[in-house]
């Protein structure tokens, strides 16, 4: 055996491949940055006052009714809610959104390749003297939600539910006088894993009380202390069709890609005498996990309503990071270079823990917030303070998780460091084979090291970037370049040629030990053929050396 | 808010006798303001006007030609743009509420009276007001999908709006608005050639330069909110949006614009405006300018349009503009005690549905001589 690929490379091809490697990460941040709008659209949408005409009117009947904000069937409006006069009582009063806007004169048409919608709702409050907002003030919203494919179309109800939402609002004492607005933060509303119909309208009630059509009897008691409400707002996230198909189509060219690479790195390792070791199982795992991420199963969504791709598509990454993670954690043990027996998975049951652990947490949490909203797409874990504090356990559960694995694996790299060192200063007096196999492994975790921080550096920098850029964004400034798209695009490419290059590079290699070695002695070449032929070449190269 | 009420009637009473004043008087410019002050609610249902035999527009007074013209082509954003020349009045007379001129309007097509003839700032102030109510109130009826016709603008695209739709969603409505509030409001401005050095090409640069910066302190001061929509709804996915103030804090802002709003003169050439005085900062966009003091608003003057300060009720401990003491120039003020009905302990709903008991309480009101 001859090590791996990487240690037989000659300077000038890892140049060259180091450049070729760049240049294509280059091609996905400009394929990102230059091709793709930005990934995400966003509609503000003003909601239009509909009054229903009966006072005396239960939540099932308004659930059976559509209020549409215009076309045919407009719901009768008004400007303002001041419009109204003191006559219309809270439960008359229903929001109607309705998306997409007309724009150009045209009735514009939501697609499926937007994906998902996510909402949140911006409700305007004024300050009206004896009406202020009282503290932990609770809004209670009826919500509808309707899709159609056509004008002609009755809707059809996609979801219906009654949400509380807890109230942030703020005033300057300065601006407590009558019309100023307070300054409210934005309260999450649904999240739909799937845009598969044309229209969607949305109404959305405040009732202050509940009518019982047999007693005839009101129960007054939600929605009061919320100010005076001026207007309300949606504001409707999708992902941009642009984004979507610039996307599909890289998922669509890496997952053949990283298939070949992934076949090729084990067919080597088939063709090898000794049975694959733990390193090159963890390689293999890894390009299975970043195989099934790339799997461009999302096609699919486009003739068929998945609202789980949402769900399925933050496990695929969330399996291809753990993944990722795992494969350091052995990588360093790998090359630990000491005498404790390894290449086996039990030995690093505390790190893997750590990270099956954090893995587990934040899947509770997904199935959580993101499953459930399968069933109840206004669902938030975040509403209610019972939730909020499990979620923000699981959160923290699995932060801690992370750290702790952080603390492994930074405490592993710094053992790796300090043995390294140990050999380099016992290398001049080794034989020549040794020395240059202990060279190669050092060589080969130095590498893995700075290409593993290079792409977490990349990934951080831009990730910067790309908020700074978003928020920063102002009206009527074109971007030349679209940083968000940019950062996903490019980031995901970069993990992809990692991985690639990882399997390429620490393949076995073919190339045997060169006539440079001839020099050393028999017995040397004897005992290096023994223990390369074992299982664990590594290890046994570590127990070596520690008996040097 | 009785007191306002009180304020607002004897404010009825000046323009009412301001009403016959002018009428004896002069004849003002009518602007398109007048949108904003006629019973405009017929307007609001687009089909009354569309199927109207009489094309409206023309029948509209406080039209220039262009803007008629604008009207026919986009009747369906009148309401709109009458909505917003409202607002804008609203807003000035709550801005200038305690000063001794306060935005009182007049019942002719001038709005504001022979006053806005004089390019004081309180002129600027109303250019201003009016042409942020505009944008405001389209930027609005976009969002609401009231009108269709609003752009689709991102460059980057593919061609045709539908595909563009789909592959990179659409720009915001306040951009829209902020282009036809340029578009209508300038018109008028732009419709005539004035020689250099002109009384009229002066003003008319003053009027352009005071809509702009009207216009972008609706569209350039916004504020961001930004919603996290990555994996697990992390944050490593941020989309941010720019949602417009209230129309409450725009006045604010132009308020302060107002007072600091920079005096300005022909340059040599005759073609542009500068500042008078060089010691000032060169004021940018967004700032407002005047050419000429504003007159003296204590006494009633036929020649100015000012209106006086008599009978405007003051306060009497205050020491701002809306005290006694400046509000009446001087002359003095009159105390009567009045019994105020007013809606007391209230129940609140968010909307509309208030329930109230009636209190009286007597209160001491001063208003100038």
């Amino acid at each position: 055996m001859g090590g791996v690929i990487l240690e037989n490379l000659s300077n000038r091809k890892l140049i060259g491949l180091g450049v070729l490697l760049g240049l294509l990460l280059l091609t996905f941040f400009l394929v990102g940055g230059l091709v793709a709008p930005t990934p995400s659209n966003v509609s503000n949408v003003l909601g239009t006052i509909c009054k229903e005409k009966s006072r005396t009117k239960s939540a099932a009947w308004y659930k059976k009714t559509w209020y549409t904000p215009r076309g045919p069937g407009k719901c009768e409006s008004a400007n303002t809610l001041d419009e109204l006069g003191p006559d219309v009582h809270n439960n008359q009063v229903v929001f109607a959104f309705m998306i997409p806007l007309p724009r150009d004169g045209h009735n514009l048409q939501m697609s499926s390749w937007f994906q998902h919608i996510t909402s949140v709702l911006d409700i305007n409050i004024e300050y009206q003297e004896g009406n202020e907002i009282k503290e932990n003030a609770m809004v209670s919203l009826e919500l509808k939600l309707g899709g159609r494919n056509k004008d002609t179309e009755p809707w059809t109800l996609i979801a219906a539910a009654e949400e509380i939402r807890t109230l942030d609002c703020s005033i300057e004492q300065s601006l407590k006088t009558h019309g100023q607005q307070y300054n409210c933060s934005v309260l999450p509303l649904f999240e739909l894993g799937s845009c598969h119909y044309s229209f969607y309208l949305l109404n959305l009630r405040l009732p202050t009380f509940d009518y019982d059509e047999i007693t005839e009897e009101h129960v007054e008691g939600k929605n009061t202390g919320i100010g005076k409400v001026v207007d309300i707002w949606t504001v409707f996230i999708n992902q941009n069709g642009g984004f979507t198909k610039v996307w599909f189509s890289m998922k669509t060219l890496m997952f053949p890609t990283v298939l070949m690479v992934l076949c090729w790195f084990w067919r080597r390792i088939m063709m090898l005498e000794r049975k694959p070791n733990l390193l090159e199982k963890a390689l293999l795992c890894l390009g299975i996990a970043l195989t099934q991420l790339n799997l461009p199963i999302e096609w699919f969504t486009l003739w068929f309503d998945f609202p789980f791709m949402l769900l399925l598509s933050d496990i695929r990454q969330g399996v291809f990071y753990s993944f990722l993670m795992c494969f350091w954690i052995i990588f360093s043990g790998e090359h630990m270079m000491d005498q404790v027996e390894r290449s086996r998975l039990v030995q690093y049951w505390k790190h893997l823990s750590a990270v099956l652990f954090g893995c587990i947490c934040l899947f509770v949490f997904e199935m959580c917030e993101r499953g459930v909203q399968l069933t109840n797409p206004f669902y938030s874990i975040w509403s209610t303070d019972a939730g909020s504090k499990l979620a923000l356990g699981f959160v923290v559960l699995a932060g801690i998780a992370a750290c702790t694995y952080f603390i492994f694996l930074c405490y592993m790299i710094f053992k790796v460091f300090r043995n390294i060192g140990a050999k380099k200063n016992s290398l001049p007096q080794m034989s020549a084979i040794r020395r240059k196999y202990y060279m190669g492994l050092i060589y080969r975790f130095k590498f893995l090291m700075l290409s593993t921080l290079i792409c977490a550096a990349m990934t951080v920098i831009f990730f910067i970037i790309s908020q700074v850029s978003e928020s920063q964004w102002k009206w009527g400034e074109e971007n030349s370049l679209e940083y968000t798209s940019a950062f996903l695009c490019g980031v995901y490419g970069m993990w992809n040629l990692y991985v690639i290059a990882l399997l390429v590079l620490y393949a076995p290699s073919h190339k045997y030990v060169s006539a440079a070695d001839e020099d050393d002695s028999l017995d040397e070449q004897i005992e290096f053929t023994q223990i390369a032929s074992e299982s664990s070449a590594l290890a046994s190269f570590a127990r070596k050396a520690a008996a040097d | 808010m009785y007191l306002n009420m009180d304020k607002q009637e004897t404010m009825v009473n000046i323009i009412i006798t301001v009403i016959f004043y002018n009428i004896l008087t002069t004849n003002a410019i009518e602007t398109w303001w007048s949108l904003g002050m006629n019973g405009f609610e017929a307007w609001r249902n687009p089909q009354l006007f569309i199927l109207g035999a009489q094309p409206v527009c023309t029948h509209l007074r406080g039209l220039s030609p262009g803007q008629t013209k604008l009207c026919q082509l986009y009747q369906d954003h009148m309401p709109a743009v009458s909505r917003g020349a409202k607002l804008g009045i609203h807003e000035c007379q709550y801005q200038f509420r305690n000063r001794r001129w306060n935005c009182s309007t007049v019942d002719d097509d001038s709005v504001f009276g022979p006053i806005t003839e004089i390019a004081s700032r309180e002129a600027s102030f109303t250019h201003s007001i009016a042409a942020a109510g505009v944008v405001f109130s389209i930027a609005r009826a976009c969002r609401e999908g009231e009108l269709s016709n609003c752009g689709c603008s991102r460059k980057l695209r593919p061609k045709g709006l539908d595909r563009d739709y789909i592959w990179g969603g659409c720009g915001d409505n306040a951009e829209y608005g902020y282009r036809f509030a340029k578009g209508f409001i300038d018109a008028r401005e732009n419709e005539k050639n004035h020689p250099r050095h002109s009384r009229e090409l002066s003003r008319m640069l003053m009027n352009l330069h005071n809509n702009e910066a009207g216009r972008r302190a609706v569209y350039k001061h916004t504020k961001v909110a930004c919603k996290c929509h990555g994996v697990s709804g992390s944050c490593s996915l941020k989309t941010c949006w720019q949602s417009l103030l209230s129309f409450r804090e725009i006045g604010n802002f132009l308020k302060e614009k107002y007072d600091g709003a920079t005096d300005v003169k022909f340059n040599r050439r005759g073609t542009k405006l500068e500042r008078k005085n060089p010691m000032y900062n060169k004021p940018t966009k967004e700032d407002m300018i005047y050419l000429d003091p504003s007159p003296d608003y204590c006494e009633p003057n036929k020649l100015t349009g000012s209106r006086g300060t008599i009978g405007r009720s003051c306060e009497k401990n205050s020491d701002g503009m809306e005290g006694c003491n400046l509000m009446c120039c001087g002359r003095g003020y009159n105390t009567h005690k009045i019994t105020l009905t007013e809606r007391c302990h209230c129940k609140f709903h968010w909307c509309c549905y208030v329930k109230c008991r009636t209190c009286k309480r007597v209160v001491d009101i001063h208003t100038c001589k």
